[in-house]
């Protein structure tokens, strides 16, 4: 029997298992996610409904906040809400996870590096306050090579030339927390100063369509 | 500019159009359908007071409430009680020995509209309802049915 290579990549038919493993994970979840909300019943009733809102509106300002600071888990505040509420909340999700990333961006690109370390440092984010020095003392392309740390070198220079695609691709890509999760890619890439705000917000808004489009609908 | 009202007016500019987005976005859930009928702005209920039992289509719960109707102005005990809908006109028809009453209720400090549908016939009511929320990022609606009789009117009533 052949074996396979050490160091070699995977095969087409484990990219195909990995694929279809991660559609069936996504089918059990939705459907596991509406088992609870049903076994909760969360039929709003007026009795209830300016709590809820309220409970929406204060989870939503949280849920943008903490999305936006790097290695501070935010994104369960909207895994939370589509859960308990379905389809109907994903466009409010999908928003406010833009509105996130754009916070993080615009406060990478438009504070000055030394000034977002001394406020990352007040509030005690260490890792980001290390992770933004870090990336402020490097040229605008090596900041975007952060992102790729470890990758090959190929990798780095097909970034650079395609770099809103390999923006909206690190943001999805799993175990992404390593370098701050989404805000803080978002505000490395600010930082770095080689994206524009209109196509940032275009690449964005795609990169983080496929969960709430996938649940509105699943869920439709 | 300084930097940090760049950076304000740039989230501000998400802000509104991530707002506007998910606005255009949210479905409307249209009201209960009142069916066609030569409605007349109603005296013909006028005095009466009826005790319900609803039955909420979505999630089975049973409500109870007190549906008023005086000098010509529809209210539910109940609605009041969650929101200030206060008093509404009613409109209605007759047919035989049936009076068929509809009203349209709306919060004055929240977006609520309940829209009521129902007949009376010899102290007895059957009722529809719907009560739509409709918020800029969603909206939601519970309906239900229902059948109740007339009552005296309750000591905490609100003001006409």
């Amino acid at each position: 029997m052949r074996e396979t290579p050490v160091g070699a990549g995977p095969t087409l038919g484990g990219i195909a298992l990995r694929v279809l493993l991660l559609i069936t994970v996504a089918v059990a979840g939705t459907w596991a996610a509406h088992w609870v909300r049903d076994a909760l019943d969360m039929t709003i009733m007026p009795s209830v409904e300016m709590q809820v809102h309220r409970g929406i509106m204060f989870g939503m300002l949280a849920y943008i906040v903490l999305l936006a600071i790097p290695f501070v888990p935010g994104a369960e505040i909207g895994i939370a809400l589509l859960t308990a509420f379905g389809a109907s909340i994903a466009p409010l999700v999908y928003a406010a996870t833009v509105v996130s990333m754009m916070l993080a961006y615009a406060v990478g690109r438009l504070l000055p590096a030394g000034t977002l370390v001394r406020l990352l440092s007040v509030l005690r984010m260490r890792r980001a306050a290390a992770l933004v020095s870090r990336a402020a003392a490097l040229a605008p392309d090596d900041r975007l090579a952060l992102f790729l740390e470890g990758a090959p070198p190929r990798t780095v220079g097909l970034a650079l030339r395609h770099r809103y695609v390999a923006l909206a691709v690190i943001v999805n890509v799993p175990g992404n927390s390593v370098i701050g999760g989404g805000g803080g890619i978002m505000m490395l890439a600010g930082l770095s100063g080689i994206f524009s705000p209109v196509q940032t917000v275009l690449a964005v808004a795609i990169a983080v369509s496929p969960v709430p489009l996938a649940i509105l609908l699943l869920g439709a | 500019m300084s930097p940090i009202a760049q950076a304000l007016a740039l989230v501000a500019a998400v802000l509104g159009t991530g707002t506007a987005t998910v606005s255009v976005m949210n479905s409307d859930i249209p009201d209960l359908r009142v069916p066609e009928a030569d409605w007349q702005p109603g005296h013909a209920l006028d005095g009466m007071d009826f005790a319900i039992t609803a039955t909420i289509d979505q999630n089975g719960a049973e409500e109870t409430d007190i549906l008023r109707f005086a000098d010509g102005r529809f209210q539910s005990v109940d609605c009041e009680r969650y929101c200030e809908f206060g008093w509404t006109g009613y409109q209605t028809w007759t047919e035989g020995e049936v009076v068929h009453f509809t009203a349209t209720t709306r919060c004055a400090t929240a977006p609520h509209t309940v829209v009521w549908h129902g007949q009376v016939v010899d102290g007895q009511i059957a009722m529809d309802m719907s009560w739509t929320t409709r918020r800029w990022y969603w909206t939601q609606q519970i309906t239900g049915s229902g059948t109740g009789t007339l009552t005296e009117a309750p000591v905490t009533a609100a003001a006409g």
